[in-house]
């Protein structure tokens, strides 16, 4: 069999070939696979939180703050548990981000509140003196888009099967579930709902008059993502 | 032979002739230079050497030995043994092959988690074995750059919680906190308080047999704010508060917390499990979330009590 095969160079490379994508195939591919599944407690995003999520890339957010715990010992002491890669099941896209200009944003909702990021966006350097972080004051006045956060919501849905609707077991044990109603209109009294529960600790009265009008000012959404950031 | 060291002497001289009047003046008497040039001496005789012999090998070898069967355009293969060397070498590597797949990689592989894991473990002991019976003075050294880094960016780099963005920490309580609490009591149970502080309905003041007052509320908010001083609201926290708090508003273990000052156990309660006042939500600083250890939150509290202390 191997002499028919040393006579032949085409099917040899073909042996060749096949020999070498076999090989790789079983290294590669069961880690790449374990690796990429989301990690127990990870839950896909809430539409209010992807309405969040598409101020902070369209503010660019993430050219100054990555979203990339590396596992040594100085970052997990300011940042907290390192990053594992089943937390960005959900992410698309994902915003590691490739420099720090400012600090990690990974698990900022573990230890920064609601009315902290409401000061820090209105004038950063009133809680932190020395930052060169500019304010965002327009984004207490400009409206989420609602529309394009459901729209993906869906899509992640039906494309990628995104779990909502679903109840997702959490690391203490108790299930959650995602909320992805069947209309836009449903859709949006959840998001302002949850809104309402943000704004009620902010103290921006415009914010406020907003989201008791029916419309959901970027931050509220941006803070709504900023909170499960953990 | 004879000829082939002959001209392997000629040839390595003539190389060497050409190396030394190109860097023959910077030889000097450094160790190194001479060194480095002794080995490139070898180097050139051993490789014109081998070389040479092999060209020799080319012109003169006659092949020996029994052909096999098959040939590839012309190209034949000897049926000769093994030769030892090269059979012992790929029976170790079969061997190595088997202890790297079993044992080798899955057991002794880097990662660059357990890296992590050993550096966490050794500053961990260190840490442990350093602060060991740590004084009070490195316990205020070591809260206060805690406190610069973790709590400073809400309460502020001098703790007065920056015009109210967060609690004022150089006062064990300001008006606002205190008048939340008496409007909305309080269950946090964070030092092992076993009831709940009623809200403003359920607080009787037992001199009146009523419940508090709004003039009585802003009397006591008053005597509580500044220090415990004037007579008035001595008499409502008398009637009111000293049943649970004490006569002198330092508490009572168990019933309610101290709120004349702070005291360790309060302050690595909050740190623990974080809080929600009249301002906001404090997150919590959890050991368990990687946050701050017990040393940590035990120096962060006396850093708050010393500030308390050296503002009065």
């Amino acid at each position: 069999m191997f002499h028919w095969l040393e006579e032949r160079p085409f099917f040899f490379a073909v042996g060749v070939f096949l020999t070498i994508a076999f090989a790789g195939l079983i290294e590669i591919l069961p880690s790449f696979v374990e690796a990429s599944r989301p990690t127990v407690g990870t839950k896909p995003y809430s539409t209010l939180e992807l309405a969040g999520r598409n101020v902070y890339i369209a503010d660019s957010c993430n050219a100054c703050h990555s979203q990339l715990i590396r596992p040594f010992k100085n970052e997990t002491d300011r940042y907290g548990m390192y990053s594992l890669s089943g937390e960005y099941a959900y992410d698309r896209p994902f915003l590691w981000g490739s420099k720090r200009t400012g600090p990690d944003l990974h698990r900022v909702g573990n230890y920064r509140t609601t009315d902290w990021h409401e000061n820090h966006m209105w004038d950063p350097i009133s809680v932190v003196p020395g930052s060169i972080m500019p304010a965002y004051k327009h984004m207490f006045s400009k409206s989420a888009d609602l529309e394009t956060a459901y729209a993906e919501a869906v899509t992640v849905n039906k494309v990628f099967n995104a779990p909502y609707n679903t109840a997702i077991t959490m690391r203490d044990g108790s299930s959650v579930t995602v909320k992805l109603p069947a209309t836009y209109d449903e859709a949006k009294a959840d998001m302002l709902t949850e809104a309402k529960i943000i704004a009620n600790s902010m103290k921006n009265q415009d914010v406020k008059d907003a989201v008791e009008k029916g419309e959901i000012p970027q931050i509220v959404a941006l803070i709504a993502y900023l909170n499960i950031l953990k | 032979m004879k000829n082939i060291v002959i001209v392997t002497i000629l040839i390595s001289l003539a190389l060497l002739g050409i190396i030394f009047s190109y860097v023959g003046n910077i030889i000097g008497d450094d160790m190194v230079n001479i060194l480095s040039m002794l080995a490139a001496i070898i180097i050139l005789v051993i490789t014109v050497g081998v070389g040479l012999k092999y060209v020799n090998q080319m012109k003169n070898d006659k092949a020996s030995g029994q052909l096999a069967d098959e040939n590839w355009d012309g190209i034949g293969e000897f049926k000769n043994e093994l030769p030892i060397g090269w059979a012992v070498s790929f029976l170790t590597t079969i061997v190595w092959a088997i202890w790297y797949w079993f044992s080798g990689y899955p057991l002794w592989a880097y990662s660059q988690i357990g890296e992590y894991n050993e550096e966490v473990k050794t500053y961990n002991k260190k840490f442990e074995e350093k602060h060991a019976n740590i004084s009070d003075d490195e316990l205020n050294n070591m809260g206060q750059s805690v406190f610069l880094v973790n709590c400073a960016p809400c309460h502020g780099v001098s703790a007065d919680g920056m015009d109210s963005k967060a609690a004022n920490l150089t006062k064990r309580l300001d008006s606002i906190s205190v008048k939340h609490v008496i409007m909305n009591g309080s269950n946090d149970g964070l030092v092992g308080e076993g009831i709940a502080m009623p809200d403003r309905n359920g607080l009787i003041n037992i001199n009146t047999g009523n419940s508090i007052s709004d003039a009585e509320i802003s009397l006591v908010v008053d005597y509580i704010t500044n220090g415990f001083v004037g007579s008035q609201g001595a008499e409502v926290f008398a009637g009111v508060c000293s049943a649970c708090h004490g006569t002198d508003g330092t508490g009572i273990p168990m019933v309610a917390p101290n709120i004349k000052n702070f005291t360790v156990d309060l302050i690595t309660a909050v740190l623990q499990y974080g809080k929600t006042g009249a301002i906001g939500k404090m997150p919590s600083f959890k050991t368990e979330d990687m946050r701050l250890t017990a040393t940590q939150q035990k120096a962060v509290a006396t850093y708050i009590i010393k500030l308390q202390e050296g503002s009065k």
